[in-house]
């Protein structure tokens, strides 16, 4: 065990961290921990802190897109209060964010401006501080709408939603190395299948894959959602493809078709397991991709959520740290559902509950036991009125009822729309890498 | 790790030969990343051009004050921070058991002689001295080598540091929860670093990366990308 506390000093200077010497060995046990790349630390205990990467409104508090710390630890005096709020000085539908290889750096995307913020949250992780701004992406690249952060070893693959051509849908996965460069970039696949969209992305370091999945473009995504649904035309511009990749050498390996425009991408990281899952926003399916018998990954719709009919818009997804349970938010009923997933082929939905007027995002604890939820879509596709709620809440889950610990109500903050979570140590040095079972002979087999 | 198993890494790790070292290494891994592919074979596939290698003072095993970028030119290099001391079982120790794998395949191709660097450069100026690093290297030790492996340090943490920063490499100094003071060991990501004969870093492997098969085709793939001819 870690018997620790941890003093950092920035970069120009050098880190301290108070701690023991590290026991890593245990049960292979792999997390969500809000979507986490496999390779960045993880907080297998209590979480202190939940940044929220909220959308500036007009006409509340200073109507910038800000970076939002909550305090989560219930031992804290200030918990479940906003704690610390960055202003970026204007409104450029801030949507997702991913931390960095060494979990000291958040990188949030904006689709609209193309910005790209990079935050030190290392030195004082509750009070992150702007270390850069990345305005080159699209010249860089000819894509827009840069969606999904991932950590690589030493760089940050990114997938964004557009192009700048004709914003609509057609897109590919970038690169740029974490001091915040251009590395790479690649183009969605347009053969074997492919219709060339793209949304999010998950690693499984174990197969050498990545598995991309797809959404829609800038047309669509800035549009106002009531004026896209009566809009055949634009309905039509949804992706309806998932694509494995080869994570060395970046090239696709293959296309499957999964209609309704797939959007979050999870691994389980069981070990032993070798699948993903995915859910269609405008089909309400869950989609499992699994490797069959002769190692070849296939796609199979495993099952519906909710009434399809209805439209319930499935978003976001937040898989158990043992593969075995998973949450599903529909927007549209403001619903978080979970699933069981012991039979992935087979997953049954075993409790829901109502969290708001609407709801996106879901982010769960390592241990499962805390879950998180925000309510922002996009800006032009929230609800109007008194629907518009904006918030985040926090619950805890004992297996059978979600019971609220706190509340925030970002209007009345005057903070403004709620949408990705990411949750962060006060002491780095108590974050754990992602245990690994032992593969050593096949290792040794594959150099002779 | 069955016992087969280690036995026979103990065996790849010395070539035979310091046979209880290779034991201690062996035993020292008790996980490793599962790798359940088989890597893209070398040169199938471009590395990409990540950033610059970083310069900077360094010392070299003969305390003499080098430039890190004669370490990291001329030769494709495989370089590692690390520190003589780290105890952590998918730290520096796993890092140098990939390293020896690694040493022990590239010496069983000709072609790869005198092309290949290997680096060690520690995070600890203050205890792992020129004379620490050259003990800690032993026999290879040296760039007179079939494969040169140089175990570098610096002259102090000012001078250690511009390097980390400029590769991306985090560090925390661990110390006493309750004397507060410094118990010698760091905190760290690993990270080992894939040089090519431009100085430009061209991969980078934490542990869950760091394979062995797939670092070993990605040397054969910067070798081949000087023209290298490997059979």
């Amino acid at each position: 065990m870690k018997n620790t506390m941890q003093v950092k000093i920035p970069a120009g200077k050098i880190a301290l961290t108070v701690a023991a010497f590290v026991a890593l060995a245990g049960t292979p046990a792999f997390a969500d921990e809000t979507s986490c790349s496999p390779y960045t630390p993880l907080i297998k205990g209590q979480e202190d802190l939940v940044y929220v990467w909220t959308l500036g409104v007009k006409g509340v508090g200073d109507g910038s897109d800000k970076l939002v710390t909550v305090d989560v630890n219930p031992k804290s005096k200030t918990y479940g209060k906003v704690i610390h709020k960055l202003s970026l000085g204007g409104r450029g539908e801030v949507h997702h964010a991913g931390l960095s290889d060494d979990r000291r750096y958040l990188w949030g995307g904006a689709l609209d401006s193309n910005k790209i913020y990079i935050f030190d949250i290392g030195t004082n992780p509750a009070k992150p501080k702007l270390t850069r701004t990345i305005t080159d992406f699209v010249q860089k690249t000819g894509f827009v709408g840069p969606h999904s952060f991932y950590a690589m070893p030493g760089r940050m693959l990114i997938t964004p939603l557009s192009n700048n051509k004709d914003h609509g849908g057609e897109t590919g996965i970038v690169v740029y190395n974490n001091k915040g460069d251009y590395v790479s970039h690649e183009q969605m696949p347009k053969t074997n299948g492919g219709d060339g969209y793209g949304y999010d992305v998950g690693i499984n370091p174990q197969k050498n894959v990545f598995l991309t999945s797809s959404f829609t473009g800038w047309n669509n995504y800035m549009m106002d959602l009531g004026k896209m649904v009566k809009d055949p035309e634009a309905m039509k511009h949804f992706g309806n493809t998932s694509v494995m990749w080869d994570m060395k050498t970046m090239k696709p390996l293959k296309v499957f078709q999964t209609p309704g425009a797939p959007l979050e991408v999870r691994w389980s990281w069981k070990s032993g397991d070798n699948w993903a899952v995915s859910t269609t926003a405008l089909t309400s399916k869950i989609w499992v991709y699994k490797q069959d018998a002769k190692g070849e990954w296939q796609a199979k719709d495993v099952a519906t959520i909710g009434d399809p009919a209805k439209i319930p818009l499935p978003v976001d997804i937040s898989i158990t740290a043992d593969g075995r349970g998973m949450w599903i938010n529909t927007f549209m009923d403001g619903t978080a559902r979970y699933w069981d997933m012991s039979d992935p082929m087979k997953p049954k939905e075993i409790f829901t509950k109502k969290i708001g007027s609407q709801v996106n995002m879901v982010s769960q604890s390592y241990d499962g036991k805390r879950v998180y939820f925000t309510s922002s879509l996009l800006g032009n596709w929230d609800k109007k009125g008194k629907d518009d709620e904006q918030f985040l809440k926090a619950y805890n889950w004992d297996g059978k009822d979600l019971k609220l610990a706190f509340e925030i109500d970002f209007f009345k903050e005057k903070l403004g729309r709620a949408h990705h979570m990411k949750f962060q140590a006060r002491d780095l040095s108590t974050l754990k890498p992602l245990d690994m079972a032992s593969n050593l002979p096949a290792m040794l087999a594959q150099t002779q | 790790m069955g016992l087969l198993a280690t036995v026979r890494l103990a065996r790849l790790l010395t070539g035979g030969g310091l046979f209880f070292l290779g034991w201690m290494f062996a035993s020292t891994i008790a996980a490793a990343p599962i790798m359940d592919f088989v890597p893209p074979a070398a040169g199938s596939y471009k590395l990409q051009r990540i950033q610059p290698a970083t310069d900077g003072a360094i010392l070299d095993a003969d305390g003499k004050r080098r430039r890190l970028s004669e370490f990291t030119q001329g030769r494709v290099t495989l370089l590692a921070f690390m520190y003589s001391s780290c105890a952590d079982p998918n730290g520096c120790p796993y890092a140098l058991t990939v390293m020896h794998m690694l040493k022990n395949e590239l010496e069983k191709l000709p072609e790869t002689r005198h092309r290949v660097r290997f680096v060690s450069l520690s995070f600890d100026p203050v205890r792992d001295t020129p004379q620490v690093l050259a003990l800690y290297g032993g026999v290879h030790n040296g760039t007179g080598q079939h494969l040169a492996w140089d175990f570098l340090t610096t002259r102090s943490r000012r001078e250690l540091l511009p390097i980390l920063d400029g590769f991306g490499q985090d560090v925390g100094v661990d110390m006493d929860k309750t004397s507060g003071k410094p118990v010698g060991t760091y905190s760290h990501v690993l990270k080992v670093f894939l040089i090519d004969r431009q100085r430009m870093v061209r991969e980078i492997y934490t542990t869950d990366y760091l394979l062995a098969p797939m670092v070993l085709n990605d040397i054969k793939t910067l070798l081949m990308e000087d023209g290298v001819r490997l059979k």
